[in-house]
């Protein structure tokens, strides 16, 4: 099944920086697809064009300065929380997770439903390759997650492909970590009583632009995202809000 | 111990001009009383020591430490850190507010640019 049930509304969040050279490819894709997605781009204060492109292909949300992933992705989703859509779904703006695997995370949710699902590169051990200290990182992240949450089992927690329900879209419209969301807000959508899942997905490397965790970042990123996961399992749970039906 | 009146002066001159100075900043609302109290610390602190040195001996003797300096900049380290924590606090705040507001208004001006668009 790869189109959404036509009763349930999906809202595909791709958030965008600097992305002229993609988005209107990944636009194209998703019309092609013709699985009924409604899209939102978020331009996260680009420089470039990736605005005036996208605004002629897609409802677009041009935020007046840049406030990294997290802050784009959260207008993504009050995007959601206010036009009542079911289900979101979080994709790159760079073209590296492709919409065909949308209805992968959708088709796992009919199955097993979870608030949040993941789409993971790791879980069929596919042919998506990174860097030795990313892939230390993400699994390090992996097993702290499900250390300290008895829920969770999870493989690739930094992914940034990930669906949405209306719990999670709920919680998340009002709360939403800014640095290192995807980790992160995992770890408060399970303190909060949410329950996360994953599905396997296949990912395209990047064509355009670069990543900004490079190096030793990955190290860095892993040792604070760590912490913020330790406080979240310490801290008391946020509530996600009750939406009117 | 008795400070010369070398001292005392240089030390008087120096409270008087930061105190005209933050209470000049606080009129101009630049700063709020509570940030004139904390800062006023910094010049009332040393000048209270220069002037009764004999506070700063016992109270020295009182916290089981050798020398009456290490008293004063212990107190006006401690009001420092204080001060630092409020404003760190307070910028934190400012900063969700303001990606807040971000937020708002992107959202906002997409949905006016919607209805706006036949």
């Amino acid at each position: 099944m790869n189109q959404a049930s036509p009763s349930y509304r999906v809202l595909l969040i791709i958030p965008c920086f600097n992305e002229q050279g993609a988005i209107a490819a990944l636009l194209d894709e998703i019309t092609v697809l013709g699985a009924g997605y409604a899209t939102v781009v978020i331009d996260d204060g680009s420089g470039d064009r990736t605005g005036e492109i996208a605004c002629q292909l897609s409802p677009t949300v041009r935020l007046l300065t840049n406030l990294g992933i997290g802050g784009a992705v959260q207008t993504g989703i009050k995007y959601a929380n206010r036009n009542g859509f079911d289900f979101c779904v979080q994709i790159d703006g760079d073209g590296q997770h492709p919409p065909a695997e949308v209805g992968k995370l959708l088709q796992a949710y009919y199955q097993a439903p979870r608030s949040v699902i993941i789409g993971s590169r790791y879980l069929a051990n596919d042919s998506f390759r990174s860097t030795f200290a990313r892939r230390f990182g993400s699994r390090t992240i992996a097993w702290s997650l499900n250390r300290l949450f008895a829920r969770c089992r999870v493989t690739d927690p930094t992914s940034g492909m990930r669906l949405m329900d209306r719990s999670a879209i709920a919680l998340f419209a009002s709360r939403y970590p800014h640095d290192f969301p995807e980790p992160i807000s995992l770890a408060w959508a399970l303190k909060a009583g949410l329950s996360v899942g994953e599905c396997e997905v296949q990912m395209r490397a990047r064509e355009h632009g670069s990543s900004s965790i490079v190096g030793l970042r990955p190290l860095a990123y892993m040792f604070r995202v760590l912490g913020y996961i330790l406080l979240a399992r310490l801290s008391h749970g946020a509530r996600p809000r009750q939406i009117p039906s | 111990m008795t400070p010369s009146l070398h001292t005392i002066l240089l030390i008087g001159v120096f409270a008087a001009w930061y105190l005209i100075f933050i209470a000049r900043e606080t009129a101009r609302q630049r700063l709020d009383l509570y940030d004139f109290a904390m800062l006023s610390t910094v010049a009332v602190i040393p000048l209270g020591v220069v002037i009764f040195p004999q506070a700063a001996v016992r109270l020295a003797e009182i916290a089981g430490v050798g020398f009456p300096f290490v008293v004063m900049f212990g107190v006006l380290f401690a009001i420092l850190f204080i001060f630092i924590h409020r404003l760190t606090v307070k910028i934190h705040r400012l900063e969700n507010d303001n990606r807040l507001l971000i937020q708002e208004l992107s959202l906002q001006r997409q949905a006016a640019e919607k209805t706006r668009t036949p």
